[in-house]
Protein backbone atom coordinates (compact mmCIF):
# COMPACT_ATOMS: atom_id res chain seq x y z
CA UNK A 1 0.00 0.00 0.00
CA UNK A 2 2.62 2.12 1.12
CA UNK A 3 4.64 1.40 -2.25
CA UNK A 4 1.57 2.44 -4.52
CA UNK A 5 1.24 5.59 -2.79
CA UNK A 6 4.70 6.95 -3.12
CA UNK A 7 4.50 5.55 -6.63
CA UNK A 8 1.50 7.82 -6.95
CA UNK A 9 3.05 10.75 -5.81
CA UNK A 10 6.21 9.87 -7.87
CA UNK A 11 3.87 9.34 -11.35
CA UNK A 12 2.26 12.61 -10.18
CA UNK A 13 5.18 14.97 -9.37
CA UNK A 14 6.76 13.71 -13.27
CA UNK A 15 3.27 14.58 -14.57
CA UNK A 16 3.42 17.94 -12.63
CA UNK A 17 6.95 18.32 -13.52
CA UNK A 18 6.56 17.88 -17.13
CA UNK A 19 4.08 20.61 -17.26
CA UNK A 20 5.62 22.45 -15.26
CA UNK A 21 8.51 21.93 -18.12
CA UNK A 22 6.31 22.71 -20.65
CA UNK A 23 4.35 25.73 -19.37
CA UNK A 24 8.14 27.68 -18.75
CA UNK A 25 8.96 26.35 -22.05
CA UNK A 26 9.05 29.51 -23.67
CA UNK A 27 11.02 31.56 -21.16
CA UNK A 28 13.89 29.34 -21.70
CA UNK A 29 15.87 29.30 -24.84
CA UNK A 30 16.60 25.29 -26.47
CA UNK A 31 20.36 24.41 -26.02
CA UNK A 32 19.74 22.19 -28.98
CA UNK A 33 18.13 25.00 -31.07
CA UNK A 34 21.21 25.85 -32.60
CA UNK A 35 20.77 28.28 -35.77
CA UNK A 36 22.34 27.53 -39.51
CA UNK A 37 24.28 30.47 -40.76
CA UNK A 38 21.46 30.60 -43.44
CA UNK A 39 18.72 31.17 -40.36
CA UNK A 40 20.44 34.19 -39.45
CA UNK A 41 19.79 35.82 -42.98
CA UNK A 42 16.24 35.11 -43.96
CA UNK A 43 15.40 34.71 -47.79
CA UNK A 44 16.66 37.52 -49.58
CA UNK A 45 17.04 39.88 -46.93
CA UNK A 46 14.18 41.94 -46.92
CA UNK A 47 13.40 40.97 -44.17
CA UNK A 48 12.05 43.58 -41.44
CA UNK A 49 14.78 43.76 -39.14
CA UNK A 50 13.73 43.35 -35.42
CA UNK A 51 13.69 47.12 -33.83
CA UNK A 52 12.79 47.88 -37.47
CA UNK A 53 10.73 51.41 -37.55
CA UNK A 54 8.88 53.07 -40.33
CA UNK A 55 8.33 56.88 -40.49
CA UNK A 56 7.19 58.68 -43.69
CA UNK A 57 9.12 61.22 -45.11
CA UNK A 58 7.90 63.27 -47.65
CA UNK A 59 9.51 66.27 -47.45
CA UNK A 60 13.03 65.07 -47.19
CA UNK A 61 14.98 67.75 -49.73
CA UNK A 62 13.62 70.67 -47.15
CA UNK A 63 14.60 68.29 -44.08
CA UNK A 64 17.83 67.33 -45.94
CA UNK A 65 18.43 71.13 -45.80
CA UNK A 66 17.18 71.97 -42.22
CA UNK A 67 19.31 68.86 -41.01
CA UNK A 68 22.92 70.18 -42.54
CA UNK A 69 21.93 73.94 -41.11
CA UNK A 70 21.87 71.91 -37.66
CA UNK A 71 24.71 70.63 -37.97
CA UNK A 72 26.51 73.40 -39.12
CA UNK A 73 25.04 75.01 -36.41
CA UNK A 74 25.75 72.32 -33.69
CA UNK A 75 28.84 71.84 -34.41
CA UNK A 76 30.05 75.90 -35.42
CA UNK A 77 27.88 77.30 -32.45
CA UNK A 78 26.76 74.94 -30.07
CA UNK A 79 29.52 72.24 -29.45
CA UNK A 80 32.05 75.31 -28.42
CA UNK A 81 29.98 77.16 -26.51
CA UNK A 82 28.75 73.46 -24.89
CA UNK A 83 32.38 73.02 -24.21
CA UNK A 84 32.79 75.99 -22.18
CA UNK A 85 29.70 75.29 -20.38
CA UNK A 86 30.83 72.22 -18.84
CA UNK A 87 33.87 73.76 -18.10
CA UNK A 88 32.33 76.48 -16.09
CA UNK A 89 29.13 74.73 -14.48
CA UNK A 90 30.17 71.59 -12.53
CA UNK A 91 28.79 68.33 -13.07
CA UNK A 92 26.53 68.84 -9.71
CA UNK A 93 25.22 72.16 -10.54
CA UNK A 94 24.38 71.11 -14.60
CA UNK A 95 22.59 67.91 -12.64
CA UNK A 96 20.55 70.48 -9.99
CA UNK A 97 19.42 72.45 -12.99
CA UNK A 98 18.43 69.16 -15.25
CA UNK A 99 16.30 68.08 -12.34
CA UNK A 100 14.83 71.42 -11.90
CA UNK A 101 13.53 71.62 -15.06
CA UNK A 102 12.74 67.80 -15.04
CA UNK A 103 10.34 68.31 -12.41
CA UNK A 104 8.36 71.28 -14.02
CA UNK A 105 7.64 68.92 -17.03
CA UNK A 106 5.42 66.58 -14.71
CA UNK A 107 2.22 67.90 -15.90
CA UNK A 108 2.92 66.54 -19.18
CA UNK A 109 4.35 63.37 -18.15
CA UNK A 110 0.72 63.12 -16.37
CA UNK A 111 -1.14 63.82 -18.86
CA UNK A 112 0.86 61.14 -21.08
CA UNK A 113 0.24 58.72 -18.85
CA UNK A 114 -3.26 59.74 -17.58
CA UNK A 115 -4.12 59.97 -21.41
CA UNK A 116 -3.06 56.26 -22.12
CA UNK A 117 -5.49 55.12 -18.76
CA UNK A 118 -1.83 54.17 -17.04
CA UNK A 119 -3.22 55.58 -13.84
CA UNK A 120 -0.20 53.42 -11.50
CA UNK A 121 2.23 55.54 -13.99
CA UNK A 122 0.57 58.66 -12.93
CA UNK A 123 0.73 57.92 -9.59
CA UNK A 124 4.06 57.04 -9.81
CA UNK A 125 4.83 60.57 -11.68
CA UNK A 126 2.77 62.21 -8.96
CA UNK A 127 4.65 60.87 -5.75
CA UNK A 128 7.75 61.52 -7.95
CA UNK A 129 6.93 65.05 -8.17
CA UNK A 130 5.93 65.63 -4.63
CA UNK A 131 8.59 64.01 -3.32
CA UNK A 132 11.22 65.89 -5.53
CA UNK A 133 9.29 69.12 -5.01
CA UNK A 134 9.49 69.31 -1.18
CA UNK A 135 12.24 66.85 -0.05
CA UNK A 136 14.02 67.76 -3.19
CA UNK A 137 13.94 71.62 -2.75
CA UNK A 138 12.01 72.73 -5.13
CA UNK A 139 13.22 69.84 -8.10
CA UNK A 140 17.35 70.84 -7.91
CA UNK A 141 17.65 67.75 -6.03
CA UNK A 142 15.94 64.21 -7.02
CA UNK A 143 15.17 63.10 -3.63
CA UNK A 144 13.07 60.04 -5.48
CA UNK A 145 15.47 58.83 -7.13
CA UNK A 146 15.86 56.13 -4.01
CA UNK A 147 12.97 55.10 -4.49
CA UNK A 148 12.34 52.90 -7.32
CA UNK A 149 8.96 52.91 -7.50
CA UNK A 150 8.49 55.94 -8.16
CA UNK A 151 10.30 55.79 -11.01
CA UNK A 152 8.01 55.37 -14.31
CA UNK A 153 9.09 55.12 -17.87
CA UNK A 154 8.46 58.71 -19.06
CA UNK A 155 5.34 59.52 -20.94
CA UNK A 156 4.63 62.18 -23.15
CA UNK A 157 1.28 63.31 -25.18
CA UNK A 158 2.88 62.57 -28.21
CA UNK A 159 3.48 58.69 -26.85
CA UNK A 160 -0.62 58.75 -25.83
CA UNK A 161 -0.90 59.39 -29.73
CA UNK A 162 1.41 56.49 -30.60
CA UNK A 163 -0.19 54.35 -28.00
CA UNK A 164 -3.96 55.05 -29.38
CA UNK A 165 -2.72 53.85 -32.59
CA UNK A 166 -2.08 56.83 -34.11
CA UNK A 167 1.26 56.59 -36.58
CA UNK A 168 3.52 59.58 -37.15
CA UNK A 169 1.94 60.85 -40.05
CA UNK A 170 4.96 61.94 -41.41
CA UNK A 171 8.91 63.37 -40.17
CA UNK A 172 10.55 66.76 -40.17
CA UNK A 173 13.19 68.55 -38.88
CA UNK A 174 12.73 71.85 -36.81
CA UNK A 175 15.48 74.32 -37.02
CA UNK A 176 17.50 73.76 -34.02
CA UNK A 177 15.59 71.40 -32.29
CA UNK A 178 16.31 68.49 -34.77
CA UNK A 179 13.86 65.15 -35.35
CA UNK A 180 10.42 65.37 -34.71
CA UNK A 181 6.85 64.28 -36.62
CA UNK A 182 3.31 65.67 -37.03
CA UNK A 183 2.05 63.44 -34.33
CA UNK A 184 5.12 64.07 -31.99
CA UNK A 185 5.09 67.67 -32.88
CA UNK A 186 1.18 68.09 -31.89
CA UNK A 187 2.09 66.00 -28.97
CA UNK A 188 4.61 68.60 -28.09
CA UNK A 189 2.07 71.63 -28.44
CA UNK A 190 -0.51 69.77 -26.49
CA UNK A 191 2.58 69.60 -23.71
CA UNK A 192 2.69 73.34 -23.80
CA UNK A 193 -0.77 73.77 -22.74
CA UNK A 194 -0.37 71.92 -19.41
CA UNK A 195 3.52 72.78 -18.45
CA UNK A 196 4.49 76.09 -16.19
CA UNK A 197 6.64 77.94 -18.32
CA UNK A 198 5.20 77.35 -21.96
CA UNK A 199 2.66 79.63 -23.30
CA UNK A 200 -0.41 79.28 -23.14
CA UNK A 201 -0.90 78.30 -19.97
CA UNK A 202 2.36 80.05 -18.38
CA UNK A 203 2.63 80.57 -14.53
CA UNK A 204 5.59 83.14 -15.35
CA UNK A 205 3.76 86.47 -15.68
CA UNK A 206 7.00 88.09 -17.30
CA UNK A 207 7.90 87.31 -21.12
CA UNK A 208 11.78 88.13 -20.49
CA UNK A 209 11.60 85.83 -17.30
CA UNK A 210 10.09 83.08 -19.60
CA UNK A 211 12.79 83.82 -22.05
CA UNK A 212 15.62 83.30 -19.64
CA UNK A 213 13.97 80.34 -18.07
CA UNK A 214 13.41 78.78 -21.54
CA UNK A 215 17.02 79.85 -22.66
CA UNK A 216 18.54 78.30 -19.26
CA UNK A 217 16.57 74.83 -20.14
CA UNK A 218 18.03 74.77 -23.43
CA UNK A 219 21.49 75.54 -22.38
CA UNK A 220 21.77 73.06 -20.04
CA UNK A 221 20.42 70.17 -22.24
CA UNK A 222 22.74 70.99 -24.59
CA UNK A 223 25.76 68.82 -23.76
CA UNK A 224 23.60 65.43 -23.32
CA UNK A 225 21.85 66.48 -27.05
CA UNK A 226 25.43 67.58 -28.31
CA UNK A 227 26.78 63.80 -27.19
CA UNK A 228 23.72 62.07 -28.76
CA UNK A 229 24.16 63.44 -31.78
CA UNK A 230 27.73 62.63 -31.95
CA UNK A 231 27.25 59.24 -30.92
CA UNK A 232 24.68 58.80 -33.19
CA UNK A 233 26.73 60.77 -36.80
CA UNK A 234 30.02 59.25 -35.90
CA UNK A 235 29.82 56.16 -37.06
CA UNK A 236 27.52 56.99 -39.60
CA UNK A 237 27.36 56.86 -43.16
CA UNK A 238 24.97 58.31 -44.12
CA UNK A 239 23.61 61.05 -41.10
CA UNK A 240 20.52 62.42 -42.12
CA UNK A 241 19.36 58.35 -42.52
CA UNK A 242 20.83 57.39 -39.31
CA UNK A 243 18.88 60.07 -37.10
CA UNK A 244 15.79 59.93 -38.78
CA UNK A 245 15.43 56.14 -38.33
CA UNK A 246 17.07 56.40 -34.51
CA UNK A 247 14.20 58.50 -33.93
CA UNK A 248 12.21 56.38 -35.34
CA UNK A 249 13.06 53.52 -33.47
CA UNK A 250 13.43 55.42 -30.11
CA UNK A 251 9.72 56.79 -30.62
CA UNK A 252 8.51 53.09 -31.27
CA UNK A 253 10.60 51.90 -28.09
CA UNK A 254 8.85 54.34 -25.81
CA UNK A 255 4.92 53.94 -27.32
CA UNK A 256 5.60 50.36 -27.17
CA UNK A 257 6.73 50.44 -23.34
CA UNK B 1 11.47 -2.12 -3.99
CA UNK B 2 11.69 -1.14 -0.60
CA UNK B 3 10.46 1.72 0.94
CA UNK B 4 14.50 3.47 1.21
CA UNK B 5 15.32 2.92 -2.49
CA UNK B 6 11.81 4.21 -3.47
CA UNK B 7 12.54 7.62 -1.60
CA UNK B 8 15.79 7.91 -3.63
CA UNK B 9 13.72 7.45 -6.74
CA UNK B 10 11.66 10.03 -5.85
CA UNK B 11 14.13 12.11 -4.69
CA UNK B 12 16.30 11.68 -8.05
CA UNK B 13 12.73 12.57 -10.29
CA UNK B 14 12.48 15.70 -8.08
CA UNK B 15 15.99 16.88 -8.16
CA UNK B 16 15.75 16.84 -12.36
CA UNK B 17 11.99 18.55 -12.52
CA UNK B 18 13.85 21.22 -10.54
CA UNK B 19 17.14 21.43 -12.32
CA UNK B 20 16.62 20.83 -15.94
CA UNK B 21 15.50 24.66 -16.07
CA UNK B 22 18.46 26.02 -14.04
CA UNK B 23 20.99 24.06 -16.26
CA UNK B 24 19.36 26.01 -19.17
CA UNK B 25 19.67 29.11 -17.13
CA UNK B 26 23.00 28.61 -16.24
CA UNK B 27 24.34 28.12 -19.36
CA UNK B 28 22.82 31.77 -20.20
CA UNK B 29 24.68 32.99 -17.12
CA UNK B 30 27.41 31.70 -18.18
CA UNK B 31 27.01 33.57 -21.46
CA UNK B 32 26.07 37.07 -19.69
CA UNK B 33 29.51 36.04 -17.75
CA UNK B 34 31.51 35.58 -20.61
CA UNK B 35 30.31 38.80 -22.53
CA UNK B 36 30.87 40.46 -19.30
CA UNK B 37 34.52 39.13 -19.17
CA UNK B 38 35.20 39.99 -23.07
CA UNK B 39 34.14 43.58 -22.61
CA UNK B 40 35.94 44.13 -19.29
CA UNK B 41 39.05 42.60 -21.22
CA UNK B 42 38.34 45.57 -24.03
CA UNK B 43 38.53 48.13 -21.43
CA UNK B 44 41.42 47.23 -20.04
CA UNK B 45 43.39 47.64 -23.65
CA UNK B 46 41.59 50.85 -24.05
CA UNK B 47 42.44 52.18 -20.89
CA UNK B 48 46.16 50.88 -20.38
CA UNK B 49 49.01 53.25 -19.95
CA UNK B 50 49.17 53.04 -23.78
CA UNK B 51 45.38 54.08 -24.59
CA UNK B 52 47.01 57.02 -26.08
CA UNK B 53 48.05 54.58 -29.03
CA UNK B 54 45.75 54.94 -32.55
CA UNK B 55 43.48 52.78 -33.29
CA UNK B 56 45.24 51.16 -35.86
CA UNK B 57 48.07 49.91 -32.90
CA UNK B 58 45.37 48.44 -31.16
CA UNK B 59 42.89 47.14 -33.29
CA UNK B 60 44.59 43.60 -33.86
CA UNK B 61 43.87 43.14 -29.86
CA UNK B 62 40.64 44.24 -29.83
CA UNK B 63 39.64 42.05 -32.77
CA UNK B 64 40.74 38.78 -30.98
CA UNK B 65 38.85 39.74 -28.14
CA UNK B 66 35.93 40.49 -29.53
CA UNK B 67 35.81 37.82 -32.22
CA UNK B 68 35.29 35.13 -29.73
CA UNK B 69 31.75 36.55 -29.03
CA UNK B 70 31.08 39.18 -31.95
CA UNK B 71 29.97 37.54 -35.18
CA UNK B 72 31.13 40.53 -37.05
CA UNK B 73 30.73 38.90 -40.67
CA UNK B 74 27.18 38.62 -39.10
CA UNK B 75 26.09 41.91 -38.02
CA UNK B 76 27.27 42.98 -41.13
CA UNK B 77 25.64 40.69 -43.76
CA UNK B 78 22.37 41.74 -41.72
CA UNK B 79 23.10 45.21 -41.77
CA UNK B 80 23.23 45.18 -45.51
CA UNK B 81 20.47 42.88 -46.08
CA UNK B 82 19.56 42.37 -49.72
CA UNK B 83 22.49 44.63 -51.02
CA UNK B 84 24.80 42.33 -50.04
CA UNK B 85 23.97 40.75 -53.22
CA UNK B 86 24.85 43.83 -54.97
CA UNK B 87 28.75 43.11 -54.34
CA UNK B 88 31.23 41.17 -55.75
CA UNK B 89 33.42 39.03 -53.60
CA UNK B 90 36.76 41.63 -53.58
CA UNK B 91 34.16 43.98 -52.64
CA UNK B 92 32.38 42.12 -49.68
CA UNK B 93 36.14 41.47 -48.27
CA UNK B 94 36.87 45.26 -48.47
CA UNK B 95 33.37 45.85 -46.87
CA UNK B 96 33.55 43.96 -44.32
CA UNK B 97 37.12 45.19 -43.31
CA UNK B 98 36.05 48.79 -43.49
CA UNK B 99 32.47 48.59 -41.60
CA UNK B 100 33.81 46.15 -39.27
CA UNK B 101 37.03 49.20 -38.35
CA UNK B 102 34.60 52.17 -38.35
CA UNK B 103 32.02 50.13 -36.01
CA UNK B 104 34.72 49.47 -33.43
CA UNK B 105 36.71 52.73 -34.05
CA UNK B 106 32.88 54.44 -32.89
CA UNK B 107 32.26 51.95 -30.48
CA UNK B 108 35.52 52.05 -28.25
CA UNK B 109 35.73 55.80 -28.98
CA UNK B 110 32.82 56.14 -26.54
CA UNK B 111 34.14 53.50 -23.88
CA UNK B 112 37.86 55.01 -24.25
CA UNK B 113 36.81 58.71 -23.47
CA UNK B 114 37.64 59.82 -19.91
CA UNK B 115 37.75 57.62 -16.61
CA UNK B 116 37.13 53.59 -17.40
CA UNK B 117 33.38 53.26 -17.39
CA UNK B 118 32.03 50.56 -14.95
CA UNK B 119 29.74 48.02 -16.66
CA UNK B 120 26.90 46.56 -15.11
CA UNK B 121 25.02 43.61 -17.01
CA UNK B 122 21.61 42.11 -16.23
CA UNK B 123 19.91 38.70 -16.57
CA UNK B 124 19.99 37.37 -19.89
CA UNK B 125 16.09 37.93 -21.79
CA UNK B 126 14.92 35.25 -24.42
CA UNK B 127 14.00 36.72 -27.52
CA UNK B 128 13.30 33.13 -29.32
CA UNK B 129 14.44 29.55 -28.42
CA UNK B 130 18.11 30.15 -30.06
CA UNK B 131 18.00 34.01 -29.33
CA UNK B 132 18.54 35.93 -26.33
CA UNK B 133 18.95 40.10 -25.32
CA UNK B 134 21.67 40.76 -23.14
CA UNK B 135 21.32 44.09 -21.56
CA UNK B 136 23.72 46.45 -19.85
CA UNK B 137 24.96 49.77 -18.37
CA UNK B 138 28.07 51.95 -18.89
CA UNK B 139 29.08 54.06 -16.17
CA UNK B 140 30.84 57.09 -17.82
CA UNK B 141 32.03 59.59 -15.82
CA UNK B 142 29.11 62.18 -16.67
CA UNK B 143 26.19 60.27 -18.15
CA UNK B 144 25.12 56.35 -18.49
CA UNK B 145 24.63 54.60 -21.69
CA UNK B 146 22.11 51.54 -22.19
CA UNK B 147 24.03 48.65 -24.61
CA UNK B 148 22.04 45.59 -25.30
CA UNK B 149 23.38 42.95 -27.10
CA UNK B 150 21.33 40.40 -28.77
CA UNK B 151 22.85 37.06 -29.25
CA UNK B 152 21.99 33.85 -31.32
CA UNK B 153 23.00 30.03 -30.77
CA UNK B 154 24.78 29.83 -34.21
CA UNK B 155 25.97 26.11 -35.01
CA UNK B 156 29.83 25.50 -34.44
CA UNK B 157 30.25 28.98 -32.75
CA UNK B 158 27.88 29.23 -30.06
CA UNK B 159 26.71 31.93 -28.63
CA UNK B 160 27.34 34.80 -30.85
CA UNK B 161 26.16 38.42 -30.74
CA UNK B 162 24.37 39.41 -33.81
CA UNK B 163 23.27 43.01 -33.02
CA UNK B 164 24.03 45.91 -30.54
CA UNK B 165 21.47 48.32 -29.42
CA UNK B 166 22.46 51.50 -27.93
CA UNK B 167 19.79 53.53 -26.14
CA UNK B 168 17.36 50.64 -27.59
CA UNK B 169 18.45 51.42 -31.48
CA UNK B 170 19.37 48.44 -33.07
CA UNK B 171 22.62 49.69 -34.87
CA UNK B 172 22.01 46.80 -37.05
CA UNK B 173 18.71 48.09 -38.87
CA UNK B 174 20.11 51.76 -38.58
CA UNK B 175 22.93 50.85 -40.91
CA UNK B 176 20.45 48.77 -43.02
CA UNK B 177 18.20 52.12 -43.29
CA UNK B 178 21.49 53.79 -44.37
CA UNK B 179 22.60 51.36 -46.84
CA UNK B 180 19.58 50.73 -48.36
CA UNK B 181 19.36 54.89 -48.59
CA UNK B 182 22.80 54.58 -50.23
CA UNK B 183 22.26 51.46 -52.75
CA UNK B 184 18.94 53.66 -54.46
CA UNK B 185 20.98 55.63 -56.22
CA UNK B 186 24.94 54.78 -55.62
CA UNK B 187 26.86 51.79 -56.22
CA UNK B 188 29.20 49.35 -54.58
CA UNK B 189 32.52 51.24 -55.23
CA UNK B 190 31.17 54.56 -53.90
CA UNK B 191 30.51 52.62 -50.80
CA UNK B 192 33.62 51.73 -50.78
CA UNK B 193 35.09 55.49 -51.21
CA UNK B 194 32.61 56.66 -48.50
CA UNK B 195 33.90 54.16 -46.14
CA UNK B 196 37.32 54.98 -46.94
CA UNK B 197 36.26 58.53 -46.60
CA UNK B 198 34.59 58.12 -43.24
CA UNK B 199 37.65 55.83 -41.20
CA UNK B 200 39.65 58.81 -42.53
CA UNK B 201 37.98 61.75 -40.92
CA UNK B 202 37.13 59.46 -38.06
Amino acid sequence: MKILILSGISFAIIAIGADFSKARAKDFVDLDDLLEMDELFDGDGTEVEEGSAAIADPLKVLNQTIFEFNDAAYKNIFQPFTRQYVRFIPKEGRKGIGNFFNNLEYPARLTGSLLQFRFGRASRETGNFFINTTAGMAGFMNAAQEFEALQPPKEDIGQAFGAWGFKHGFYFVLPFLGPTSLRDFVGRIGGNYVEPISEPSTQVDSSTDRLILTAVETVNDLPDIIDIYNSITRSALDPYTAVRDSYAQLRALQVAE
Amino acid sequence: MNSFSLRSLFAILLLTVALLPNLRSNDLVNTKDALESTLNRLLDILHANHSTAPFSVKKDRIIGILDQQFSFDVIIQRSLGRNWSKLNDSQKNQVYTLITDLILQSYTQELQDGPRPELIFYKPKVITSSKIEIESIVLLAESKINISYRLANIKDRGWQVYDILVEGISMVSNYRKQFDEHFLKKSASDLIDLLKAKLQGA
